[in-house]
């Protein structure tokens, strides 16, 4: 037997077939093309937003990530299904295709027909396997939503009827092919090539041909309705993901990890900031929404939804979408709600996650500009303190400037303006400059770089805040100004490295303030050092081995994909580190994040001691980090959640200054 | 209707002190400047006051050197829609007679029909300026006020008095009100209020212009008070520190039996 | 040297602050004659002239009545110092009354020292000594730092004095604090919380230190106006004043506002991490160390 298939067999492949069903199709892509323009009129109401540079490189990631379902499948079981039901969903859309492309081009154009022979062997064996693995992945879904019913998974009506449609069409798909095997294949080798095809071919042995002829017939026409409902139905249900999700990819932001957009704040004709309505969003903002299939990855991995605040991430994009759908007029603000905006700690879990490239964290920080910018509101009054508290004395604790650098007493680190010449600029920040528990820090960094034979160097009173937490509640202005402050010191000492011990610091340092003019290169005391002892400039004189759980910040993992440097840093000091469950890029906020370090936690259970609780259950007795807010927050939140017996929140720097020779390690203390 | 307020910048209050080289005051050196926080309710209800009427002329003012209008900018920044900066850079050498004539210098005819003040400076403290300048502009002041309401040209406030109790005084306009913390929440300036008072007014008057009166009182000297003798400082591992606290309380109070 | 006392009353009730003055005009060797907007049934007890105005006559507050029966004193009685309590009554009057004379004002003298009146400035960070440079002064005492050496004793020899109504200012009545709770100025053993604790949850501990120690627990005003506390609790010049044998400040720094209102207590502990901080001026003992450890500590010890 020839190996190939009567395409359009019993259905004809005249005018008859033909016309009827590129009219259908027409019909269809009109109205996938008409709904999308309605759409697509939706995301222009938002404000311009560049994410077209380097165009062709951009179509490349975007399809290379498609076909790869990287994104889909990061998180294993669903995400596995997903990419299978994908692939084999896809697989037989190409069949099609091709199908088409021979049955309606080549072939009558110029006489070529491809789908035969051993081509056509693996033709349709590989759409067989396709078509079955895709509804093996559907029906595991389906039990997913349906069964298992997974907590925080929204499931409407809508769901129900994408599952119904494409399991009709890849059964239908399967009948189709079984009847007409019926009738053209069975007991040739060739039906052995449609494995699945064959078992629906056996099941309907029993009917008369004409039974069978009328069959396929009736359900290839049903198929091709669907098929076409399926695209036409596209712009209007959640089906459209799969146009959006992929043209997301297209515009990912190409900037740093987590960087904002730097207000012109020069600017007069500006005469709002921030967002209040959808028409201060960017398109990029709006077109999110249709991009998110609500798949809760984001919802999961979120801090204040996993501590009973009413914040959902997937909730706010959705909020978003149905704003701009239904009511573009109305209050950003009090669509999404107040506690919900402040919640926030922009931790970025949400983001690193999500399938779709949603952008989550700058619609918060856009939101929260709106009502600090445009309404001078906070979300509490300590809030309006500490702000208060950074314009007039440069930190938010509050304390006289005059005595940022009383913390290096007796460690012989002057500041640059009285002695510029040194090999970095230690950028210490707020905490280890005046909270007790974080200048220890402070100290034993000094300590390894002296010890390392470095002469540090830092700003002293004329360092101020880098305004980072000010940024991240909305405060554009108050940020800038500190920043300019900022960076116009520090270039007038020519430094030529910076070095903190802040993630926060770090990552604005590194790279918000690059938006302002500072190009010197910054590094977080982690990787410097860590560097330092590459270089064997660096030793410890003891490193007997001790247990540790070690917690990845948010700015430093997440933010910087800092990960390896802090562990290799804590194994050369005898550290043997349990990992928590989450831990690296899926490591749990301590809630500081977003300027809430300056806020008190008055909704739902506290952050800090959820993520004291996860460094419990790995039972080790050190709770180590390398950010002073994480710290800050462990100190309490281990005594909160009742583990000061048996868990201590420790710095990196401490733990390798005690290492030092005896003679240095007190000097840190 | 035309409002004045009168504020000053003062030290934030966390800094630490050193005295200047006269020995008379603080030095001025590497110190956070603010606006002297019961200004700050005055300003506020300045605004809200415009804001209730719909139209009034709201004019800030302060004495002193060229930083003061740092404190000032944050009061046009606040809503005030002008200022008047009475130059002086020796402005902490002048008692409050001076000061307060200086104010009714400029303010005499200007015929304001409400002046809100604080009701004392977080820095001298002395809770005169306000009453002394309403005495020399021949206007009815009250002090202290954590409560105010107006209907156009009579106000009803209420005065904060000792342990928590608070009395409701009735007055007419024009008059001057000094204010206390809790007269109401300082609003914290929005952006494009912060752009529109940069345009605004400040003009700067020399204050030869307008003080023609010689203090009334000197300085002869500002100091560091002296630690109380008998104050015991202890420090160290909290075990240690409590059996030493219940040891003196046993000895030196009968409240441990 | 004569000083004129403004003595104060409220609703029919002398103020303590009336005798403070009277302090005062000892430690300056000044003979006294007092002042008082009142009424009979509550004079205050000394030897010296007393003129008395009725309050009920001449308004619980009507500062141009009470300056222009002032005045009228100062005219028969010319003194060289006219001595008010730095109270919501006084300095709102006093300067009214400086003006008036062309006399000088030193507002919340704590001592006087060599011919100069010594007041803190700056938080009490620092203090000035303070020459008046005219011939008439005006001083406001800071409440609480001139206490009476003994019992008051005596009889005033009263001039009672006539009053004219018609006040341009009137006065609608009193509002009485939120009701109900503790009366601070009974206890014996206060335990009271300053913005160093941190954080309302905090609060508890000072409240189990409290009971611990038989005593009743107290609030600076930071921490009232931040709600974490009610206003009956509030301890300083706008709450209560207090005297209690034991008085217990953790995480207060010593704002002015604050020491006026429990300077008098017999013996002061002070818990903060701030050495320097200006409780310390007041403390007999002062423990550097942080309350969230010291309190649960020192309650454990004390039941145990």
């Amino acid at each position: 037997m020839e190996f190939t298939r009567e395409i359009y067999w019993n259905i004809g492949s005249g005018a008859g077939t033909l016309v009827p069903m590129y009219l259908l199709l027409l019909v269809a892509l009109s109205l996938l093309v008409w709904g999308g323009w309605q759409r697509i009129k939706v995301y222009r109401l938002g404000k311009a937003l560049q994410r077209t540079d380097d165009l062709p490189q951009r179509l490349v990631a975007a399809i290379s990530q498609v076909v790869s379902q990287r994104r889909v499948m990061r998180v294993a079981g669903v995400g596995t299904a997903h990419g299978l039901f994908f692939w084999g969903f896809f697989l037989l859309f190409i069949g099609t295709c091709l199908i088409v492309l021979q049955a309606d081009v080549t072939d009558p154009l110029f006489g070529v027909k491809f789908l035969q022979g051993r081509f056509y062997l693996f033709f349709s064996l590989v759409l067989d396997i396709a078509g079955a693995v895709a509804i093996i992945m559907l029906a595991g879904l389906f039990v997913r939503r349906y069964l298992i019913k997974p907590e925080g998974l929204e499931t409407r009506r809508e769901d129900a009827v994408i599952h119904l449609l494409l399991m009709v069409i890849l059964l239908s798909g399967f009948v189709i092919e079984g009847a007409r095997m019926a009738v053209t294949e069975l007991g040739t080798d060739l039906s052995l090539w449609s494995p699945v095809g064959l078992l629906f071919a056996k099941s309907l042995a029993g009917m008369g041909e004409e039974s069978q002829r009328a069959l396929h017939s009736w359900l290839w026409w049903g198929h091709l309705l669907l098929a076409l409902g399926f695209i036409a139905l596209l712009p209007f249900s959640k089906l459209r993901h799969v146009l959006t999700t992929c043209v997301n990819y297209i515009f990912i932001d190409h900037g740093p990890k987590g960087g904002l957009v730097t207000l012109d704040l020069e600017d007069e004709a500006t005469e709002s900031f921030g967002a209040a309505t959808l028409a201060e969003l960017s398109w990029k903002d709006i077109f999110d929404g249709d991009a998110c299939t609500l798949c809760k990855r984001c919802q999961d991995r979120c801090p204040a939804y996993a501590t009973e605040k009413p914040l959902s991430p997937m909730k706010m994009i959705n909020q978003l979408q149905q704003l701009a759908f239904n009511t573009p007029d109305a209050s950003l603000t009090e669509t999404v709600g107040k506690d919900e905006i402040w919640s926030c700690t922009t931790c970025r879990a949400c983001q690193e996650i999500c399938p779709a490239a949603i952008e989550h964290v700058s619609k918060f920080v856009d939101l929260r500009r709106n009502l600090v910018l445009m309404e001078g509101e906070f979300p509490g009054e300590e809030v309006t303190t500490a702000v208060d508290n950074t314009e007039v004395n440069g930190n938010p604790l509050g304390m006289a400037f005059a005595g940022r650098a009383d913390w290096t007493e007796g460690l012989g680190v002057s500041s640059l303006a009285d002695d510029p010449d040194v090999d970095l600029l230690y950028f210490v920040g707020c905490y280890a400059s005046f909270d007790k528990r974080n200048i220890k820090i402070a100290r034993s960094f000094v300590t390894l770089c002296q010890a390392a034979g470095l002469k540090v160097g830092i700003l002293g009173k004329e360092e101020k805040c880098c305004g980072e937490p000010v940024r991240k509640l909305g405060n554009e202005y108050l940020y800038q100004s500190l920043a300019v402050e900022n960076i116009e010191r520090i270039k007038s000492y020519g430094v030529k490295q910076i070095v903190t011990t802040c993630p926060h610091c770090f990552n604005t340092l590194g790279k918000d303030y690059t938006d302002l003019g500072l190009d010197i290169p910054v590094d977080h005391y982690t990787v410097f050092l860590d560097r330092l002892f590459g270089q064997g400039a660096l030793q410890l004189e003891s490193s007997q081995p001790f247990a540790c759980t070690y917690h990845d910040s948010c700015y430093l993992g997440r933010y910087n994909d800092i990960y390896d440097a802090p562990r290799r840093l804590l194994e050369r000091a005898g550290g043997g580190v349990t990992e928590m469950t989450k831990s690296y890029a899926e490591s749990f906020c301590c809630g500081a994040g977003g300027g809430r370090i300056l806020a008190e936690e008055n909704l739902g259970t506290r952050i800090s001691e959820t993520r004291a609780k996860m460094a419990a259950e790995t039972c080790a007795p050190l709770l180590v980090s390398s950010c002073p807010f994480c710290l800050t927050m462990f100190e309490d939140g281990v005594k909160g959640a009742g583990f000061d017996e048996s868990l201590t929140p420790r710095d990196i720097t401490e733990i390798l200054a005690e290492r030092l020779s005896s003679s240095r390690s007190q000097r840190s203390e | 209707m035309k409002i004045l307020i009168c504020i000053k910048q003062v030290p934030d209050m966390e800094s630490r002190f050193k005295l200047n080289a006269a020995g008379t005051w603080y030095s001025d050196q590497d110190l956070a400047w603010r606006m002297n926080e019961y200004d700050e309710f005055a300003v506020e209800q300045a605004v809200q006051l415009r804001e209730q009427l719909g139209e009034a002329e709201v004019v800030v003012l302060s004495v002193g050197p060229d930083r003061v209008k740092e404190a000032m900018k944050k009061a046009l920044a606040m809503g005030a829609d002008r200022g008047i900066h009475i130059q002086d850079d020796a402005s902490f050498e002048k008692d409050p007679f001076q000061i307060a004539s200086a104010i009714a210098a400029y303010a005499g005819d200007q015929n304001f029909d409400v002046i809100f003040t604080g009701m004392q400076s977080q820095d001298r403290s002395s809770a005169q300026v306000g009453v002394l300048l309403a005495g020399m502009l021949g206007l009815p002041a009250v002090t202290t006020i954590v409560g105010f309401e107006c209907d156009g040209s009579r106000v009803t406030v209420r005065r904060e008095l000792e342990g928590g109790l608070k009395s409701v005084v009735k007055l007419s306009l024009p008059a001057l009100l000094t204010c206390q913390l809790g007269l109401n929440t300082p609003r914290y300036p929005t952006l494009p209020n912060i752009m529109k008072s940069k345009k605004k007014e400040l003009i700067s008057i020399p204050v030869s212009d307008l003080l023609k009166v010689d203090a009334l009182t000197a300085t002869t000297l500002a100091r560091f008070p002296e630690k109380r003798g008998a104050g015991l400082i202890l420090e160290g591992d909290i075990g240690d520190l409590t059996e030493q606290l219940v040891k003196i309380l046993k000895e030196k109070t009968a409240v441990l039996n | 040297m004569k000083a004129l006392l403004i003595a104060e009353s409220r609703q029919g009730k002398l103020l303590p602050g009336s005798y403070e003055t009277l302090a005062f005009a000892k430690q300056m060797g000044a003979e006294a004659v007092m002042f008082l907007v009142g009424s009979e049934s509550g004079l205050p007890q000394f030897d010296g002239r007393l003129y008395l105005a009725d309050a009920t006559a001449a308004g619980e507050y009507n500062p141009e009545e009470h300056l222009r029966l002032l005045l009228e004193v100062v005219s028969k009685e010319s003194p060289e110092l006219i001595v008010f309590s730095h109270s919501s009554y006084g300095w709102d009057l006093a300067p009214r009354v400086a003006l008036a004379l062309n006399a000088s004002q030193i507002s919340e003298v704590i001592d006087c020292q060599d011919g100069s009146m010594v007041v803190p400035v700056c938080n009490a960070k620092l203090q000035r000594l303070v020459k008046a440079q005219s011939a008439l002064t005006v001083v406001t005492l800071q409440s609480g730092a001139f206490t009476p050496a003994d019992e008051p004793t005596g009889t005033p020899t009263m001039v009672k004095l006539v009053t004219e109504t018609a006040a341009k200012i009137e006065f609608v009545g009193y509002e009485e604090a939120e009701a109900g709770g503790v009366d601070l100025s009974k206890a014996e053993v206060i335990v009271s919380a300053g913005r160093g604790i941190g954080k309302p949850e905090n609060l508890a501990m000072v409240e189990d230190l409290a009971k611990a120690l038989d005593g009743e627990y107290g609030a600076s005003r930071p921490v009232v106006d931040s709600g974490w506390a009610e206003h009956n609790r509030q301890v300083g010049s706008t709450g209560q004043t207090v005297a209690p044998k034991l008085y217990v400040a953790c995480g207060i720094s010593g704002a002015i506002q604050h020491l006026t209102g429990m300077k008098k207590s017999e013996f002061v502990v002070a818990i903060n991490t701030d050495r320097d901080a200006p409780i310390g001026e007041v403390a007999d003992v002062l423990i550097v160390a942080d309350l969230k450890q010291f309190l649960p500590a020192l309650t454990t010890r004390l039941k145990g």
